[in-house]
């Protein structure tokens, strides 16, 4: 950049429609004769052309990549954030014990987790688990505090939907105990300790409240993103 | 017969135009003064600011910022969380460098806390690493941007696939792009996976090509030149007095950087130069960035290439949440986690001022505590929103299209000025 000659600083003040104005003026950018001009604005402009065009000849350096087309070879780090599930064990059955701290340690409630008394053991075991995905920040609190590791984040990122009360997910795909109390028991206990939970079941949309204007939704729609767990 | 035309608006006007109303100069030259609105969402103020210029022609005698479009209250929400929960939070001040806000709100924690000198080493040097990494990000996204700005469209495309890199490396670390919360209060989250040093070591081969090649492309280019040089001058007085900071400072001619200055997170163990520039124009500032990529690329060399082994964490599970088989195996570990994670820790009663160099300048967090899991006042002390205040000083006098330059050359996050 030998071209170029720096000088110092002056502060002047000029008139702008009547007013004095403090401006400050730096050296502009020509200290030059015309044909050096043009010579050196073609040369870096030959050097700038030249780059791009390098860049087009050689393939090799193609980093685009075609998203919707290369969705079943996309590739996740191991420790990718996004949807939040719950953890099963090897009988499809979750771990979660209602405890509540992923509720506290969340930043923004984006969790909440309702737990009722067992019919059959008469003892607290989660109803529903209810993750807000609209306000989660996928900030990991939760799967880090969680003593059982009940919770885990999976690699489904496309969640895109029409009603934003779609977020809204009910986790758990029954009520009832943790895995290691459900383990324990026959058939015939463990049947009458479950029961069923829709994602969008019950009072889950709109975080169990029905609006004046809005109501609460019905049933279970056909949802993609729930096609993942059990 | 008398046939009547419907009179239209060009009938109506010569009708009133050819009245006794006549159009004069007016004598005030006060009236020649125009107020033109710049954003608040305009591609060229870099976020959600509005400017209100007066322009006397195509000069521009007045420039007021209006900020507080992207005003979230995060100072507030930290009074009303936990220390550990309101990490993911500082994510969202300077979003363009997550990880810096992340070191700045820790070190200012840990420096309440008392256990600056105990974090392990591993930790520490893997803070600076990553920390340059982030800087890099950051000042690829304000090369490809402020070209944009100035009429040049190919550096973004390079200067993204530099940064995606970087951003696959994050990915790679910690699972999130740019909402990274990795750094914790004692340490890191976890370790960094084996397989991100490969990719670091390629990153740093390709960065060097391209760092020629942006001389090549950007830095020597004429119509650049042009448009930077002597335009936005801020002189070394001015720059201190409105407490500029960060390459805007350092472009003005003034040697100053937290990083020597007052080393944090093991800095003076790295051997790396800060680029002065002297003459304060938006092209200094360009400089000064370009140069900062280069020697930050040389503190990521020199990090790779010795990381000390060892643990990641500080050893008070009262403080930071311990791997998971810890907690598992042993009765007083578990009940400090679910104290931690249901109410945190309790901090000393004080008050600590704590900063750091962020891309965009110094970061400070100032917290005091009364005790208790909360701080009772969180203030963040944000580089951007003081560079911000110097625009009208320096940008009265120039031509409205340069205006955008200087934006561009000064380099502001929105997210971390209304934070
Ligand atoms: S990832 Fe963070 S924000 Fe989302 S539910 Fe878990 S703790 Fe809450
Ligand atoms: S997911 Fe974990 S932390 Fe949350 S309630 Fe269940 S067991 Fe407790």
């Amino acid at each position: 950049m030998g071209l170029i000659d720096f000088s110092k600083l002056k502060s002047e003040t000029r008139t702008f429609a009547g007013k004095p104005v403090n401006v400050t003026i730096g050296p502009r950018f020509n200290k030059m004769g015309v044909p050096a001009k043009v010579v050196f604005s073609l040369k870096s402009l030959m050097e700038g052309m030249w780059l791009t065009l390098s860049y087009l000849l050689s393939p090799s350096t193609v980093v685009t990549k075609e998203y919707p087309e290369n969705r079943l070879t996309l590739k996740f780090p191991e420790r990718y954030r996004a949807t939040l599930r719950l953890t099963n064990d090897e009988n499809g059955f979750f771990k979660c014990t209602g405890c509540k701290m992923c509720e506290r340690a969340c930043p923004n409630l984006s969790i909440k987790v309702i737990t009722r008394k067992g019919p059959v053991s008469d003892k607290m075991e989660l109803d529903r688990y209810i993750w807000r995905q609209d306000s989660c920040t996928f900030c990991n609190s939760c799967v880090q505090v969680c003593p059982f590791k009940a919770l885990n984040m999976t690699h489904d990122f496309e969640n895109a939907v029409y009603d934003r009360r779609l977020l809204i997910y009910c986790l758990n795909r029954y009520a009832g105990p943790a895995a290691g109390i459900l383990a324990a028991q026959d058939e015939e206990t463990r049947k009458k300790m479950m029961e069923p939970r829709q994602p969008y079941g019950g009072n889950v949309p709109m975080n169990g409240y029905q609006l004046p204007y809005l109501k609460a939704l019905p049933g279970k729609p056909a949802d993609p993103a729930q096609g993942s767990n059990k | 017969m008398i046939s009547e035309k419907i009179p239209t608006s060009v009938d109506k006007f010569k009708a009133i135009s050819s009245d006794n109303i006549s159009v004069q100069e007016s004598d005030d030259p006060g009236d020649r003064i125009v107020t033109l609105n710049m954003g608040p969402s305009h591609p060229a103020t870099h976020g959600v600011l509005r400017l209100v210029l007066s322009i006397d022609g195509e000069v521009i005698t007045e420039v007021v910022p209006h900020i507080g479009y992207l005003h979230t209250g995060m100072e507030k929400l930290g009074e009303y969380m936990s220390y550990h929960q309101f990490i993911p939070i500082t994510d969202r001040m300077d979003y363009l460098a997550p990880m810096l806000m992340n070191l700045g709100y820790i070190l200012g924690v840990e420096k309440l806390l008392g256990i600056t000198d105990e974090i392990p080493a591993r930790a520490q040097w893997l803070r600076v690493l990553y920390s340059e990494l982030m800087r890099i990000s950051s000042h690829l996204i304000w090369l490809g941007t402020s070209a944009i700005d100035l009429g040049a469209m190919s550096p973004i495309f390079y200067a993204l696939q530099d940064r995606e890199q970087i951003m696959n490396i994050f990915e790679e670390t910690c699972g999130a792009r740019l909402t990274s919360t990795y750094f914790r209060i004692g340490g890191l989250r976890e370790d960094i996976p084996d397989t991100v040093i490969p990719m670091i070591e390629k990153f740093l081969k390709d960065f060097a090509i391209r760092l020629d090649e942006y001389q090549n492309l950007v830095t020597g280019n004429p119509i650049l030149i042009n448009r930077l040089k002597g335009i936005g001058c801020l002189s070394k007085e001015t720059a201190l007095s409105y407490c500029c900071s960060g390459p805007v400072l350092r472009a003005s001619g003034v040697n100053y950087d937290v990083r020597k200055a007052r080393p944090y997170s093991g800095y003076e163990k790295f051997k790396f130069n800060i680029p002065v520039y002297q003459e304060g124009d938006s092209y200094a500032r360009f400089l000064v960035r370009m140069d900062e990529m280069r020697e930050s690329a040389t503190i990521v060399r020199q990090a790779i290439d010795a990381i000390p082994a060892g643990p990641v964490k500080i050893d008070r599970t009262d403080i930071i949440l311990p791997d998971k088989h810890r907690t598992q195996g042993n009765m007083e570990e578990l009940i400090n986690h679910f104290i931690l994670s249901c109410r945190g820790f309790n901090a000393p009663v004080g008050e600590v001022f704590s900063t750091i160099e962020s891309s965009k300048g110094e970061f400070g967090v100032y917290l005091v505590s009364t005790g208790g899991e909360k701080p009772y006042r969180l203030r963040v002390h944000s580089p951007s929103f003081l560079n911000l205040s110097v625009l009208p000083a320096i940008s009265r006098g120039s031509l409205i299209a340069d205006i955008v330059a200087i934006i561009g050359s000064l380099d502001i996050v929105l997210g971390e000025i209304d934070r």
